[in-house]
């Protein structure tokens, strides 16, 4: 393996958010001061270079890097750009959550870009090698981050849990490439579709999905989801639901059809059948559990299970090999459409959370209730984003949820859109109640005012105004997305 | 003569032992213990498959991914144990049942 100049030079992201990541932890050290503003300036111009530096390299051919080990290609391009606009939403988010509460570290944002970093370089892993070590780059951090806030019980038992878990589908993924590499001689996922199968490859195959499934929060894998995203501190939380996946999402995807998609022996394995029935589990479940919920933060929480339960759908119709690429293109729209609507719908969540620690529901309806009378641009904002996640025409998540269920269709999947479009409808319910909580109701006795903030407004309001631009006209970012669905070797 | 099937059924004897530790003990250091031996199996198997390959001959990848694995585990170790001293401090317990702020 040879370190070439132009291959580093495309990992120029990696290294931009480590280098943030360094001058931040650094800093913490070194300037005593109290002033910490700087600090998530810092972080959101860190994140923005990131994103200039994919975007600038969006032209370019697809190619590996370093001797096979990481690609240079649309899919990682794409997906790199996505985790770096969630990151910025959650500097966003963090910035107005961490100063109400006189918690502004510069940790926090380090370990923010230290696990994008580990996103995007899982973005690009061809090799189950890197996709292991960027797992654990990605997942370290978040760990960390989890327990941040160290007062009361919630964060640290969120941490502790998602720790615990964490590492074990680590495990469950480790275990899964040493059968593969077992069965094959190889790691690199090119090198696995062009060696043999084989009964260790298929064991492979579902240690490594199991692995993956915990990370994507695929039914039967969830368990530890809502507890984790109620108990973390919100920006946390929003960065949980819109890297993690993103990058998690992407490395299935890239796993499956690289490794297990060819024509070789080992493309004969039929996990198609297995995602089909884990998307139909995960819908279902992420759903119905939604509805029960007064709990906001816990509802979208259940939310983003079911939302795995949809993107789940495309990665099953990518087994078909003619419809992949729209299958790919459905993936990665959806991906973006959600870290903008999920960020924001978090940012929300953020503003409005209760801050005295004792209650036992901080993040009650009652605290939605008559939004829209206080503040009705911050109503309408996450108005729009709750429209958007529950798939209401003209916003960015009925188009991903469009381009997803005609891959689906156009894979022959037509029982498994069905079961979407059905589950898709129970969801209205859950995020329609929110919405009639912020008109229609009366504020409640026991309401906190939210402070006010900026940088979450910020945040709210972009995302708010780029889902709905993006629900009207579509057409950038999935031109975007179809570039991204290029896979390198795939 | 000692081969492949010896060291891959010990490694598939201490995951299975790590899966069941973590699915059964209550806790949380025996439970990321258990995690480790499941880590170490992997190990084990990486090794016993770059001793004695099934198909090709003996390569060194099998070796250095063990390194990685190490090193990563032992990151994973440090976070890890202060997030569960964290817990620790804020229950008074490490006991996995016991944690149910976050409830339904």
């Amino acid at each position: 393996m040879n370190a070439s100049g132009p291959d580093v030079l495309a990992i120029l992201p990696e290294l931009l958010l480590t280098g943030g990541a360094l001058v931040l932890a650094l800093s913490e050290v070194f300037l005593r001061g109290e002033r910490r503003g700087y600090q998530p300036v810092v972080a959101g111009v860190v994140s923005a270079l990131a994103f200039a530096s994919f975007a600038a390299n969006a032209s370019e051919p697809a190619r590996a890097l370093f001797g096979g080990f990481a690609a240079q290609d649309g899919l990682a391009i794409f997906g790199g750009a996505t985790v770096c606009v969630g990151l910025f939403l959650t500097v966003l988010v963090g910035a107005g959550f961490l100063r109400v509460r006189a918690a502004e570290r510069g940790e926090f944002y380090a370990l923010l870009l230290l696990s994008a970093a580990g996103m995007c370089l899982l973005l690009r892993a061809t090799d189950l090698l890197l996709v292991f070590v960027a797992i654990e780059l990605m997942s370290v951090p978040t760990y960390a981050l989890a327990t941040y806030l160290r007062t009361g019980q919630r964060p640290a038992e969120a941490a502790f849990k998602y720790f615990l878990l964490g590492a074990f589908s680590s495990a469950l993924f480790l275990y899964g490439a040493a059968l593969c590499y077992g069965a094959t001689g190889q790691t690199s996922l090119r090198g696995i579709a062009a060696a043999g199968g084989g009964p260790l490859l298929v064991a492979g195959l579902a240690f490594l999905l199991a692995g993956l499934g915990f990370k994507v929060a695929a039914v039967p894998f969830h368990m530890w989801t809502p507890d984790v995203y109620e108990g973390s501190p919100t920006p946390v939380t929003t960065f949980m639901s819109v890297g993690v996946k993103t990058a998690a999402f992407v490395a299935m995807l890239r796993i499956l059809v690289t490794a297990f998609g060819g024509t070789g022996l080992a493309g004969t394995v039929a996990w198609g059948p297995v995602v089909q029935a884990l998307a139909v589990l995960t819908m279902a479940i992420g759903n119905l559990f939604a509805l029960t919920q007064r709990s906001v933060k816990r509802m979208l929480a259940y939310s983003s299970v079911a939302h795995a339960g949809y993107l789940l759908v495309a990665v099953a119709a990518a087994a078909n090999g003619a419809v992949r690429a729209e299958a790919t293109q459905g993936l990665l729209f959806y991906l973006a459409a959600y870290t903008l609507t999920a960020a924001g719908a978090f940012g929300a969540v953020a503003m409005l959370e209760r801050r005295s620690g004792a209650s036992a529901q901080p993040w009650d309806l009652d605290q939605f209730a008559g939004l829209a009378r206080r503040r009705p641009w911050a109503a309408a904002a996450t108005a729009m984003l709750l429209l958007s996640l529950a798939g209401i025409p003209p916003s960015a998540g009925f188009v991903g949820k469009l381009l997803v269920l005609r891959a689906a269709v156009d894979a022959g999947l037509v029982p498994l859109a069905v079961v979407a479009v059905l589950t898709s409808v129970v969801g209205l319910y859950y995020y329609l109640r929110v919405v009639v909580y912020l008109y229609m109701q009366p504020p409640a006795e026991a309401q906190e005012i939210p402070v006010h903030s900026w940088a979450t407004d910020a945040a709210l309001l972009a995302t708010a105004v780029a889902v709905l631009a993006v629900g009207i006209g579509p057409g950038l970012l999935s031109d975007a997305a179809t570039a991204g669905a290029k896979l390198f070797g795939g | 003569m000692i081969g492949a099937p010896h060291f891959l059924v010990v490694a598939a004897l201490l995951f299975g032992l790590g899966l069941l530790g973590v699915l059964v003990r209550r806790n949380a250091l025996v439970v990321f213990m258990s995690i480790e031996l499941m880590l170490n199996a992997a190990n084990l198997t990486f090794l016993a498959f770059a001793r004695f390959p099934v198909r090709g001959r003996p390569s060194l990848d099998g070796h250095a991914i063990a390194f990685f694995v190490v090193a990563v585990a032992a990151a994973e170790a440090s976070v890890g144990l202060a997030v569960v001293i964290a817990a620790f401090r804020s229950r008074g317990s490490i006991n996995v049942d016991e944690l149910r702020a976050l409830r339904n």
